[in-house]
């Protein structure tokens, strides 16, 4: 996919690599800020570690409904981030209720000139810098003296040490030919007018092409371009009962030239045409109990938010007394070394993942720590062997591998996958798997079993969705709300499938993975956007990355479905305006 | 990385609903703020203007309009329960390119365009409807949605039903809480009715196009931020450069049926820095004209900018100003604002009928409200003034209620009120001051306010006079405000009737000669009515404040044309400041390190 330059100076420890054989001025300019800030004195406390990083990019976006253009831009963005330690690796200014809450005036700018100037940078980094570091001794301060009204249970670092890494790799380009996705989404939009119950619909492309640099106190240089683009396709339809009733579709690449084509778009877009206006006329789903086979993407979007949000080890920030400050702490964690999922079973996260010839949309270079990432082992015949990692210390386990990749709480960084690569030694065909499904209907008496093609998604799901998993999350204790199934059948013991609608899965936690009955040999990956706050609207300024889950189709032997309580708004008084064709 | 943006209608909302209403100037409108991120590649950009036809063949859009609000009101005065009695459709189609410059260098670039609809229907009766006026509960029903910006029937058609829907449910929903509240509630003292009747308008106007040579303004730009930054003690600055073209479309079932719309274009140089003691200083000027095309030749802008330079490395060294009261001079600029807050925004209609506000005015009609040598007037039909173009003007206003000039202070005496088409008691019809930001609710809002003085001096008497003044008072000096950035005021029963203006650049004036001294870090505060009173005289040169409004109804142009003022007595509070120090470490001189 791209030329790579890989150079690790291992111990080089506060050296910084000889400047000018970067060959890039930014991370010049970077550098020869880094060590003057170095010499910031005030209170006693020194900076230990300062690090810089620029997302230097454009983003393109546009939408569009029914074949008229509802918006479309091209803008271009440099964003600085600069973070100051005080203190040292044991015990520093982060992990802290207040780390990153004192700001004081800001005089550099919050987004960069979109020209470059050495001058600029250098005195924008000095003024981001002396903030950063105010900020850091006011938190440092407020920490030691919380410290003498509480007791911490268990003592660990602030940060992991990490060897320097450099890794020079080509800029991005960005090249949208914007009137043509324009075209593209006018005509991808105007495919719904065919389906005059689907009442609301929108085609949005989206492209971001950046380049990430980072520089930090330890030698670490970072130049790596990042690629994600992506058409989401969302429409609703009211049923006959006024329930209201969604599907999607979404295509995710690196360029937009990548996703598939323009007519097998539109054969999806057709598809989903077609499954809600089936919708509109069929059953409420009711309460079940049973078995339940979930297709190879609705295994994959399962699994990645039932398993893949759990990889994360959490660690409570140090609290002021009398508000303590507890992070909901992962179901994995505690389970390390123990079975998780059936023994058949291998779990990887894989930042270098290629599916069919083609890199997977988590390949990863550099995380937001500047850390290459590594490959982790996660699940090794159905026992968990590991867990993903920043330089965050957490209980048991100090030592990035590579996977803070998003900024997180208190200063830390979040650690979520790249390619979750779920594999299985006896999969089965996907034809033998529903015959499980139904011998298994047959066996336990049930007049139908329960087939999932598709499921909602945070990345791609409507405000209305998200704030119900949002509802679904406070009042769920242990279990972890997973989004609503958009595409779900009932199946016959005659193999006839029944699109059902309205309901959603109840009490779905990682326990639940252990309890696989079958598993098929279709494997295929789900591409995905992750944000940083999964409950945030998608794009709304946020922070992305790619991620993928390739999984099998999963056959499920007990699960539980229940109707949501949902209002249902009445249908309108006024019929639809009539679709002119050709409009 | 960061994820591709999603667009946005520039909403104001979510303002109107807080509990206290500020009313306030921005410097920078908050459409402007949300377009500042979007860019297009091209060296110079012609707008075309979409939709602008000759007078005599109606718009596509309008058509659009017209066809599906009838076929939605009608099938709802059938089958609705509540009725409807009216409804309206506003498509208002923006247009936006800005360029921003910081230290010689092209910081932002944007041309965004957005078209977004807002939908009003009226359940029950004109005597008792949807908009009737609850304390603390403001009405809100428009969803400000995006809509297409291709004339594509079907994408629009489908998003004004939707719409419709949407904002009827609301409607009649709100009007079922109101009656049951009326019931249970006393009388409120204005019974007057909700909506008045208006004529209806059928008018489209051409728009002209905005033209603006990117290439030559991105110039401009880099050589005035260049020279504002040159100041080494200034720790950021900004030119920046805007243009915008706005289109209304308006349609309602009374038979209005209306195409117009207007340019903008304006000038913001801003200048910070932190003195020595921490305090957070500023310094800004802005220029506005009709368009692109009518802002001043670069000598003058550059002039503004040395003045901007001057008055922050001035500020920067000057004392601090101590809590004051006495006698003081605010020039036109800042009268200006001093009117639009503490005057203006007390005047608009709906306040007198909502039993949360102060109603300062409301009961001083044919009374004397200031100096009877004060006269205010509200004009949208006036494009210039004191030789500047205006920002409040406008052919119609949000309601299609065609815009005409207001008298509302005849020789310090209340004449009248700012009115949309929500009557109060003795004004029964609107006078064309209905306004909103897209995606707000109409409120009454000020347009170009003027204020004109028959004792006026000409500037040094003016001067002499405040001598006298400080003398007479026995205080060691007076205050010279010359340049505000805006200010806030709190009309609400709730809380003190109480109002802010910032000023930028004060000086001391001292009655023994000495000469005039900036001073840091003052705010006025006051109480209306009483500064009312204090007015003793005014000079004879008009000056001209062009700036965006934000209230209820959301963020929209507007203009105060006023001559200085001599008050007989102004107070004044330290501002807040922050403790952080100026930074510790040198500026950085990376000249002599590495290669530019």
């Amino acid at each position: 996919m791209k030329r790579r330059l890989f150079l690790a100076l291992p111990g080089a420890g506060l050296l910084l690599p000889a400047q000018g054989r970067l060959d890039d001025a930014l991370l010049e300019a970077m550098s020869a800020e880094l060590e003057r800030s170095l010499r910031l004195k005030i209170a006693g406390e020194t900076p230990y570690f300062i690090e810089y990083m620029i997302e230097d990019g454009v983003n393109f976006s546009c939408q569009a409904s029914l074949g008229g253009l509802l918006g479309s831009s091209v803008s271009p963005y440099r964003v600085p981030r600069v973070m100051v330690r005080v203190g040292s690796y044991e015990f520093d200014n982060t992990n802290f209720v207040y780390t990153g809450q004192i700001r004081g005036a800001r005089y550099d700018s919050n987004r960069w000139p979109l020209e470059f100037n050495r001058t600029q940078v250098q005195q924008d980094l000095w003024l981001a810098t002396d903030r950063a570091y105010k900020a850091a001794v006011q938190e440092i301060t407020l920490k030691k003296s919380a410290l003498q009204n509480i007791t911490l249970s268990e003592k660990l670092n602030d940060f992991a040490k990490q060897a320097p890494l450099v890794k020079i790799l080509p800029a991005a380009k960005s090249s949208v030919d914007e009137k043509k996705w324009n075209d593209v989404a006018r005509r991808l939009s105007a495919v719904l007018g065919d389906f005059p119950k689907v009442l609301d619909s929108r085609v949005e492309i989206e492209d971001s092409a950046s380049t990430f640099y980072y520089a930090n106190t330890e030698g670490t240089r970072v130049r790596v371009p990042e690629l994600v683009c992506g058409i989401r396709v969302r429409a609703q339809a009211f049923a006959s009962d006024g329930a209201v009733i969604r599907d999607h579709r979404f295509f995710h690449g690196f360029r937009l030239e990548q996703l598939p084509s323009e007519a097998v778009m539109r054969q999806e877009i057709e598809a989903m045409g077609r499954h809600l206006t089936a919708l509109v006329d069929a059953s409420p789903g009711e309460a079940y109990t049973g078995p339940v086979l979930f297709e190879s993407t609705a295994a994959a979007q399962l699994f990645g938010q039932v398993f893949g949000a759990q990889l994360q080890a959490m660690r409570d920030p140090v609290s002021v007394p009398g508000r303590p400050v507890n992070a909901p702490p992962s179901e994995l964690e505690s389970r390390l070394s123990g079975r998780v999922l059936p023994d058949t079973f291998t779990v990887t996260d894989d930042p270098n993942a290629v599916w069919k010839g083609r890199p997977l949309l988590g390949n990863c270079e550099a995380d937001y720590e500047g850390v290459a990432p590594q490959k982790v082992v996660l699940v090794e015949n159905g026992t968990l062997k590991g867990l993903l990692y920043s330089r965050q210390p957490v209980r048991g386990h100090e030592g990035s591998n590579g996977h803070g990749r998003m900024p997180g709480g208190f200063g830390a960084a979040a650690s979520v996958p790249t390619n979750l690569i779920v594999e299985c030694k006896d999969g089965v065909s996907p034809g033998d798997l529903k015959k499980k499904l139904l011998e298994l209907v047959t066996q336990r008496r049930k007049p139908y079993g329960i087939l999932v093609r598709r499921m909602d998604y945070p990345s791609s799901a409507s405000m209305v969705e998200l704030r119900r998993l949002a509802n679904a999350m406070q009042g769920s204790g242990s279990s972890r709300p997973v989004s609503s199934p958009l595409e779900i059948f009932k199946v016959y013991p005659d193999g006839r499938e029944e699109p059902i609608r309205g309901v959603r899965f109840r009490g779905v936690n990682v326990r639940l993975l252990r309890d696989i009955l079958a598993v098929g040999n279709d494997a295929a990956p789900m591409e995905y956007l992750l944000n940083t706050a999964p409950l945030a609207l998608m794009g709304a300024g946020g922070y992305v990355v790619g991620t993928s889950v390739v999984c099998p189709s999963l056959l499920f032997d007990e699960m539980d479905l229940e109707r949501p309580q949902e209002e249902r708004p009445r249908p309108p008084v006024v019929a639809p305006p009539p679709l002119e064709s050709g409009a | 990385m960061r994820g591709p943006g999603k667009q946005r209608v520039p909403r104001a909302g979510a303002e109107g609903g807080s509990a206290t209403s500020v009313i306030c100037w921005r410097d920078m409108p908050r459409v402007a703020q949300l377009l500042l991120r979007r860019v297009r590649k091209s060296v110079s950009i012609v707008v075309l203007a979409a939709g602008a036809v000759s007078a005599a063949e109606t718009p596509k859009l309008v058509d659009i309009l017209s066809s599906e609000l009838d076929r939605n009101f009608r099938t709802l005065q059938e089958k609705g329960d509540p009725k409807p009695y009216f409804a309206a459709y506003a498509v208002t189609d923006n247009q936006l390119i800005s360029l921003e410059s910081t230290s010689g260098l092209l910081a932002g670039k944007d041309s965004r365009h957005i078209r977004s609809l807002d939908v009003t229907v009226r359940v029950g009766t004109p005597k008792l409807d949807n908009y009737h006026r609850q304390p603390r509960d403001i009405a809100h029903f428009t969803l400000g949605s995006v809509v297409s910006l291709d004339d594509n029937p079907n994408a629009l058609k489908r998003r004004l039903w939707l719409d419709t829907d949407a904002v009827y449910r609301s409607a009649a929903q709100r009007l079922t809480n109101i009656k049951t509240d009326t019931q249970v509630k006393v009388d409120a003292q204005d019974q007057s009715d909700d909506f008045s009747t208006a004529e209806p308008s059928v008018a489209f106007r051409a728009v002209p196009e905005i033209k603006v040579n990117e290439k030559q303004w991105a110039d401009r730009l880099r050589n005035w931020s260049r020279k504002l930054s040159s100041a080494p003690e200034i720790l950021n600055s900004t030119v920046s450069f805007q243009a915008q073209r706005e289109v209304k479309t308006f349609v309602n079932t009374d038979g209005t049926r209306l195409q117009h719309g207007r340019t903008f274009a304006r000038i913001i140089i801003s200048a910070r820095s932190k003195a020595f003691d921490g305090m957070d200083l500023a310094t800004s000027d802005t220029i506005e004209a009709d368009e692109p095309g009518r802002l001043p030749d670069p000598k003058v802008v550059d002039a503004r900018i040395d003045k901007v330079m001057a008055d922050l490395r001035g500020l920067l060294r000057a004392p601090e100003v101590d809590p004051f009261v006495g006698p003081a001079i605010l020039s036109g600029r800042a009268s200006g604002v001093f009117f639009h807050e503490i005057f203006g925004h007390r005047i608009e209609g709906h306040r007198q009928k909502d039993e949360s506000e102060g109603q300062t005015f409301t009961k001083r009609v044919n009374k004397e409200v200031l100096p009877d040598f004060l006269s205010v007037f509200f004009d949208p039909t006036l494009h210039h003034y004191a030789n500047e173009d205006l920002y409040g003007w406008y052919d119609y206003d949000d309601e299609g209620v065609k815009a005409r000039r207001v008298s509302v202070v005849e020789s310090g005496i209340l004449k009248t009120f700012l009115l949309s088409r929500s009557p109060i008691a003795g004004f029964p019809t609107s006078n064309g001051h209905g306004r909103r930001q897209a995606g707000a609710e109409i409120v009454a809002r000020q347009s170009n306010l003027v204020v004109e003085s028959s004792r006026k001096v000409p500037q040094p008497e003016l001067r002499k006079m405040l001598i006298e003044e400080i003398k007479r008072q026995g205080k060691p000096y007076g205050l010279y405000f010359e340049s505000v950035t805006g200010g806030y005021t709190t009309t609400r029963s709730v809380g003190l009737q109480a109002f802010t203006v910032i000023p930028l650049v004060v000086y001391r004036i001292y009655p023994d000669g000495r000469p005039d001294e900036l001073v840091r870090g003052a705010d006025i505060v006051g109480t209306p009515l009483a500064s009312f009173a204090k007015i003793l005289a005014t000079s004879d040169k008009l000056e001209v404040f062009n700036g965006y409004c934000g209230a209820e109804s959301g963020s929209v142009p507007v203009s105060a044309s006023s001559p200085a003022i001599l008050v007989s007595e102004i107070e004044v509070q330290r501002k807040n400041r922050s403790q952080d120090r100026p930074p510790l470490l040198p500026r950085p001189m990376p000249q002599s390190g590495g290669a530019e």
